[in-house]
C-alpha cells in the first residue's frame, strides 16, 4: 500500500480515475436515467416527455397484470432455481469420484452452459415443433397425441423451466464440484468410522461443508433467474396469453410494444428494488472484508 | 463384493443419464444440420441415415442470408469488448490493490453490484441515451452496452487475483532498478497473465452470446449481431429448422473450441463464481 509519488504513479492515478470515470458513466448514468424516465410519460424513445411524477407507479401497481408477472416470476424462478440446485447437487455428488472416462463427462456436463440462450432456445424449438419435432413425435407415439407445447399455458411454463433448468445447471454443478473437493477425506473415514452410513455421512458432513457455497449459489441464482429475459422471450414471447410473462417481459413489452416508456421504465425500477434486496442479502451475508482475509 | 458392484453398476447408468442429457439437444442440432432437408420431414430417426455431404443447409445460411456478416460483427463486438475490458480493468484492479484510495471497498462493491442488474435497467434507458446522442442501431452501442457487464466483472476478478500476488516480487524488481512501469510490465503482468486469459474468456463469452443488449439496441439487419441475427431468421426462414440448425451449430463451435483449448481458465473462474447468466 503506497500513496502515488513518483511520475509513473501519476500517470497511472489518472489512468485509473479515467477508468473509474468510464465504468461509472456507463452504469450510473442508465441507471439514473432510468428512474428519469420512469418519472415522466412519453411514447417512444424520440418522442416529448411528460414529467408525471409518481404517476407511473401507481398505475403500475394498481394494475393486475404487474402483481400477475410478479407470481409468474416467482413461479418460474422458484421452481427454476430449486431444480438447478437439486439436479447440480446429485450431478456433482456422482461426477466427484474417479471414473474411466469421467473427465470427457464432466466436460459434456459443462457443454449446455456454453451455448447462446438463442442455440438453447432453437434446440429446444425444434424438439418441440408442432409437426416434425422429435419429442412431438415421440409424444404421439407413446399415445399422447401431439402435445401443443407452446398454446397450453402449464406445458409453455414447463418447456421454458426444463429448458433454462438444462442450460443453468452446469454452474451449480460445477460450483459443487469445486466445493466438494475442498472437504477432507478423513471426515468422511472419520464418520465411517462411527458407523455412518452413505445417507447420514451425507446429511452430516456433506451438507455443512457446502452450506455456505450452497447459500452463494442459491443467492446468486435467484439474482440472475430473476432477471432472464432472454430464454423466456424466445421460446414464448411471454404467451400463450400471459402465462410466462414476468417482470422482464413486462418492462419490455410496456416500453416497447406498447408505447409506454415511462411504464416500462417504472416496472425495471421496481424489479431492480426488489432484486436489490437479494442483492444487498448477499452482501449482509458475504461481506467483502471477509473474503479479503480468506484469500 | 456383491454391493460394490452393484453401487458400481447404479453410479455408471446414473452418469451416462447425466452425459445423454447435457449432451442430446446438442448433438441433435448438430444432426439436424448435416441431414439432408428430405429426411428432416421424416419420423426422425436417431442416427442420421444420410448424410448430406454438400452441407446444403449451411451453403444456404451463408450464401442466402446475412449470417456471414453478422458473424463479422459478432467478432468485431466480442473482440473490442474483451479489449476494453482488459484494459480498464487492469488499471482499476491493479491501483486497487497497490495504492491507496479512498473507498476502495465501495468500488469493488459497486462492481460485484453492477454485475448483478436486471439486464433491462440498463438497456431500456442505454437505448434511450444512446438514441439521444444517435448512436442507436450502431456496433459502438453494443460494444459499450456490452462493457457495462464484462468491466465489473474483469474488475471483481482480477482484483481477486492482483490481491493475492505478493507485493514483494515488484518491491524486489523495482531494488534491482526497474521503474515501477517496468515492474508492472515485467514482472506483474506475465504472472497474471492466467487471470487476465479468464478475464478475457468471459468477457468474450458474455459478448458473443449476449442477446437482451443486441436485441434492444440494434434494428437493421446489417447491424445484428449473431444470436439476433440467427433469432430472426425464425421468422423470415419460416421455421427452415436445417438452415437454423447450422447457424446454431456456427454460433457454437467458437466456443466449443475455446472450451476444449482453455477448458482449465474456464473451470477456475466458474469456480470462482464468475459468471453472469
Amino acid at each position: 500500500m503506497q500513496g502515488f509519488r513518483t511520475r509513473s504513479d501519476k500517470a497511472l492515478k489518472w489512468a485509473f480515475i479515467a477508468s473509474l470515470s468510464i465504468i461509472l458513466l456507463l452504469i450510473l448514468v442508465p441507471v439514473f436515467h432510468a428512474i428519469q424516465l420512469s418519472l415522466f410519460q412519453s411514447e417512444s424513445f424520440i418522442s416529448n416527455k411528460n414529467w408525471v411524477g409518481l404517476a407511473n407507479y401507481i398505475r403500475i401497481l394498481n394494475d393486475v397484470v404487474f402483481w400477475r408477472s410478479l407470481w409468474v416470476g416467482l413461479v418460474f424462478g422458484l421452481l427454476t432455481i430449486g431444480l438447478q440446485v437439486f439436479l447440480g447437487i446429485i450431478f456433482a455428488l456422482f461426477l466427484d469420484r474417479s471414473f474411466p472416462g469421467l473427465p470427457i463427462i464432466r466436460g459434456i456436463v459443462i457443454l449446455p452452459y456454453l451455448l447462446p440462450t438463442v442455440v438453447v432456445a432453437l434446440a429446444f424449438q425444434w424438439m418441440l415443433d408442432g409437426t416434425l419435432g422429435l419429442l412431438t413425435i415421440w409424444a404421439e407415439q407413446l399415445g399422447f397425441g401431439r402435445p401443443s407445447w407452446f398454446e397450453n399455458s402449464y406445458l409453455a411454463m414447463t418447456v421454458v423451466i426444463i429448458s433454462s433448468v438444462w442450460t443453468w445447471t452446469p454452474f451449480v454443478t460445477v460450483s459443487f464440484l469445486a466445493a466438494l473437493q475442498t472437504i477432507p477425506k478423513s471426515l468422511y473415514e472419520s464418520a465411517k468410522v462411527d458407523g455412518a452410513g452413505l445417507w447420514s455421512q451425507f446429511w452430516h458432513v456433506t451438507i455443512p461443508m457446502i452450506l455456505p457455497m450452497l447459500m452463494v449459489i442459491i443467492l446468486l441464482r435467484s439474482i440472475w433467474m430473476f432477471n432472464k429475459f432472454d430464454i423466456v422471450w424466445l421460446l414464448t414471447k411471454g404467451g400463450p396469453s400471459s402465462a410466462t410473462e414476468h417482470l422482464p417481459i413486462l418492462a419490455y413489452r410496456r416500453a416497447f410494444l406498447q408505447y409506454d416508456v415511462g411504464g416500462g421504465a417504472a416496472v425495471a425500477t421496481l424489479s431492480f428494488l426488489i432484486l436489490s434486496v437479494l442483492i444487498l442479502i448477499y452482501f449482509y451475508y458475504f461481506p467483502l472484508e471477509d473474503k479479503e482475509s480468506s484469500n | 463384493m456383491k454391493i460394490k458392484g452393484g453401487v458400481f453398476l447404479f453410479t455408471l447408468v446414473t452418469i451416462a443419464l447425466l452425459g445423454i442429457w447435457s449432451f442430446f439437444p446438442i448433438y441433435w442440432m448438430i444432426v439436424s444440420s448435416i441431414r439432408p432437408e428430405r429426411d428432416l420431414f421424416k419420423i426422425p430417426t436417431f442416427w442420421p441415415e444420410t448424410i448430406d455431404w454438400q452441407f446444403t443447409s449451411y451453403k444456404n445460411l451463408l450464401e442466402l442470408t446475412d449470417y456471414p456478416l453478422q458473424f463479422m460483427n459478432s467478432v468485431v463486438v466480442a473482440l473490442a469488448v474483451v479489449f476494453i475490458t482488459l484494459i480498464i480493468s487492469i488499471i482499476i484492479a491493479y491501483v486497487v490493490t497497490r495504492y491507496r484510495v479512498p473507498g476502495k471497498t465501495f468500488i469493488v462493491g459497486s462492481m460485484l453490484y453492477a454485475y448483478m442488474f436486471p439486464p433491462l435497467m440498463l438497456a431500456i434507458p442505454l437505448l434511450s441515451i444512446f438514441a439521444t446522442l444517435g448512436l442507436s442501431d450502431s456496433l459502438i452501442a453494443v460494444i459499450l452496452a456490452h462493457c457495462t457487464l464484462t468491466i465489473p466483472l474483469g474488475v471483481w476478478m482480477l482484483w481477486g487475483f492482483f490481491k493475492v500476488m505478493p507485493f514483494d516480487l515488484e518491491e524486489a524488481a523495482m531494488v534491482d532498478g526497474c521503474s515501477r512501469a517496468g515492474a508492472f510490465f515485467r514482472v506483474v503482468l506475465p504472472l497474471s497473465l492466467p487471470g487476465m486469459i479468464t478475464v478475457s474468456i468471459f468477457s468474450f463469452l458474455l459478448s458473443w452470446t449476449d442477446y437482451v443488449f443486441a436485441f434492444v439496441l440494434i434494428t437493421s439487419d446489417s447491424n445484428k449481431t449473431l444470436p439476433v441475427g440467427l433469432a430472426s431468421l425464425i421468422g423470415s426462414f419460416d421455421a427452415r429448422w436445417g438452415e437454423l440448425m447450422a447457424g446454431a451449430t456456427l454460433i457454437a463451435i467458437p466456443l466449443f473450441l475455446m472450451f476444449v483449448f482453455l477448458g482449465r481458465y474456464f473451470i477456475k473462474g466458474l469456480a470462482a463464481g464468475a459468471i453472469k447468466g
